[in-house]
């Protein structure tokens, strides 16, 4: 096993085709009905946000409430290539990363000013700006929403199903979790965590806190718009604004929050954990913000670090154990 | 010269913190800036590092750059390193993050190749860690690598400071008060630390510092600040002597009669 273990580290690309082929087999296995297809790839596209908003809440250390907002942009880049220009998933993903990725240029320039809670109030504004600008325009097809976005095929075999569209979206999610591995796993994660911590003396040490809170925008807003992209197409293919709201953020932030904000792991264990409930809670409608604020609460006072959190400390009190003999607090 | 500035100035509002310091330091010297509190040492050190921009007419040379009005993160990678008062440690960090941190501008690949997440990058980053591991060894702090700087006490602290510091290879190491707070046995610890580091790593070093006994002992060099001032410069037997410094931050010399006087009051 310790064997196995150092190969993977050596050869971390080894290891997410070791996931895709697990991944691949889960739905014959586990799945009864289309529904529960539905809802794996809602997962993955939700694993997908939460991996980047990870990268900036959670190692950049900069509060962001407007993911949402771009998120949004990814979607309707994809619906309205589809709506004017006839394009399918395949054109539309790229698309919406790129534009997604200029707003996370926008979304970063309040940082260089703003911290705390003054960057989450206008990035607060800036998403809701975006929903509120698409439900209003004709050319987003405003209230109506945009419908009939069509599924991809691969060498003319359609994914137009919930249970064949899981297919199309778990090897993206793999693709962008491993990018934010890689990522995270470098010196430029080491510079996010950092810039996180202290500025002063991250900039001291010769990071570029600029121009690092700027990638860790752009990065994950590019995250967002990918997902977007693979939300709009998602069977039915049906996108409205309403998709959009601080619910919804909410909803991702609940996802990092509660998976371990800075813990690599953090986002995607959160995006699986809640978005299973947040479906099981769907008849309690009502109080579904008032369940996820809660929980975002509860998660900070009694285990700020998540459940991301309680993983590390484990791995981490053994090691240290080992090595000093010492009896941890 | 090493680090050079003329007619260095800092005015908030009406307070010259910083006025018209000329200040030379050739390689190799381990120089003290000692004062009273309030008598601009720590800004002194903000002006050069680049946390502060120095106001009009002040020239800051490094190593033969003009670094006046760059800012900070250019000037920690020109090789010009800090630790702050106030440690400014990265908390939520794992002490081997910490001090890889401190190795940023030296990392060999690009973000491109960090990205796409190639193989020699983690051989890269590998034999990164293996040399701030054995940096930490050197400071002793090599067992504590996995917890968190929060975790450590205050005297690991300092040292783990020293070693961020030190991680990018800088030629000029700059400390605002590295031995505040520690118990005499740790001030003599910390000090041998330094100087085996300085030797290691051919270090120039500016040392702020209360306690007279390390700028005494460690420095060739000391200057004096009062009021944002330069009023003496000299070696440390020199400075002991001094009357200006002797009045504005060692306390004044008193002669019998006056020391009675006092005294009956």
């Amino acid at each position: 096993m310790g064997k196995f273990k150092e190969i993977i580290r050596q050869y971390p690309f080894l290891g997410f085709v070791i996931a895709f082929i697990i991944l691949m087999l889960v739905p014959s296995v586990f799945f009864t009905d289309l529904y529960q297809s539905h809802l794996a790839s809602l997962i993955c596209i939700n694993i997908i946000v939460a991996a980047g908003l990870n990268i900036v809440k959670g190692f950049c250390g900069q509060v962001t409430v407007g993911h949402v907002g771009i998120y949004a942009v990814g979607s309707y880049t994809a619906g309205c290539m589809f709506l004017y220009l006839g394009s399918g998933l395949w054109l539309t993903l790229p698309a919406a990363i790129l534009i997604a990725g200029l707003f996370g240029v926008a979304f970063a320039i309040p940082s260089f000013r703003l911290e705390g809670p003054y960057l989450a109030l206008a990035t607060l504004g800036g998403g809701e700006a975006i929903r509120l600008f698409i439900e209003n325009g004709d050319f987003f097809m405003s209230t109506y929403g945009i419908s009939n976005i069509p599924q991809p095929e691969i060498f003319g075999v359609p994914f137009d199903t919930p249970d064949k569209y899981y297919y199309i979206a778990m090897p993206i999610m793999l693709i962008a979790i491993y990018f934010s591995f890689s990522v995270l796993r470098s010196s430029v994660g080491r510079a996010f965590m950092a810039v996180r911590e202290d500025p002063i003396s991250a900039a001291a040490s010769g990071i570029n806190v600029k121009k690092h809170k700027m990638l860790a925008f752009v990065l994950s807003a590019m995250f967002a718009g990918g997902a977007g992209a693979v939300y709009a197409h998602l069977p039915p293919g049906y996108i409205h604004p309403n998709n959009y709201t601080v619910i919804e953020m909410v909803t991702f932030l609940a996802m990092v929050v509660f998976g371990g904000l800075g813990h690599i792991w953090g986002g995607i264990i959160g995006a699986i954990i809640i978005t299973i409930v947040y479906d099981l809670t769907r008849p309690l409608y009502e109080y579904q913000l008032f369940i996820f604020g809660l929980t975002i609460v509860l998660t900070i006072l009694f285990m700020p670090k998540g459940i991301g959190g309680f993983i590390d400390k484990y791995f981490i009190d053994r090691r240290f154990k080992t090595k000093t003999g010492a009896a941890s607090k | 010269m090493l680090l050079k500035t003329k007619k260095l100035m800092k005015a908030f509002g009406g307070l010259k913190a910083i006025n018209k310091v000329d200040f030379e330091l050739p390689a190799n010297e381990i120089r003290g800036i000692i004062g009273p509190n309030g008598s601009g040492k720590s800004t002194f050190f903000n002006l050069v590092s680049g946390v502060y921009e120095p106001d009009p007419g002040s020239y800051i040379e490094f190593d033969g750059n003009d670094i006046t009005n760059e800012p900070p993160h250019k000037v920690g990678e020109l090789g010009l390193a800090r630790t702050f008062q106030l440690l400014r440690l990265y908390q939520d960090m794992s002490v081997i993050n910490n001090v890889m941190s401190g190795y940023h501008t030296l990392v060999p690949y690009s973000f491109i190749d960090a990205v796409t997440g190639r193989k020699k990058i983690w051989d890269q980053e590998k034999t990164i860690k293996e040399e701030m591991m054995e940096l930490l060894s050197f400071v002793g702090l090599a067992d504590y690598a996995e917890l968190n700087a929060s975790e450590l006490s205050g005297g690991q602290r300092r040292l783990l400071v020293l070693a961020r510091a030190i991680a990018g290879k800088p030629k000029l190491l700059m400390l605002d008060e590295p031995a505040a707070g520690l118990s005499p046995v740790n001030v003599d610890n910390l000090m041998k630390i330094l100087m085996r580091l300085k030797e290691k790593y051919g270090l120039t070093l500016i040392i702020i510092e209360h306690i007279l006994k390390v700028v005494m002992d460690t420095c060739s060099k000391v200057t004096v600040l009062d009021h944002g001032e330069k009023i003496a410069e000299g070696t440390p037997t020199q400075i002991k002597d001094d009357n200006a410094v002797i009045e504005a931050y060692l306390g004044k010399k008193m002669d019998d009669e006056e020391m009675r006087k006092a005294l009956a009051v």
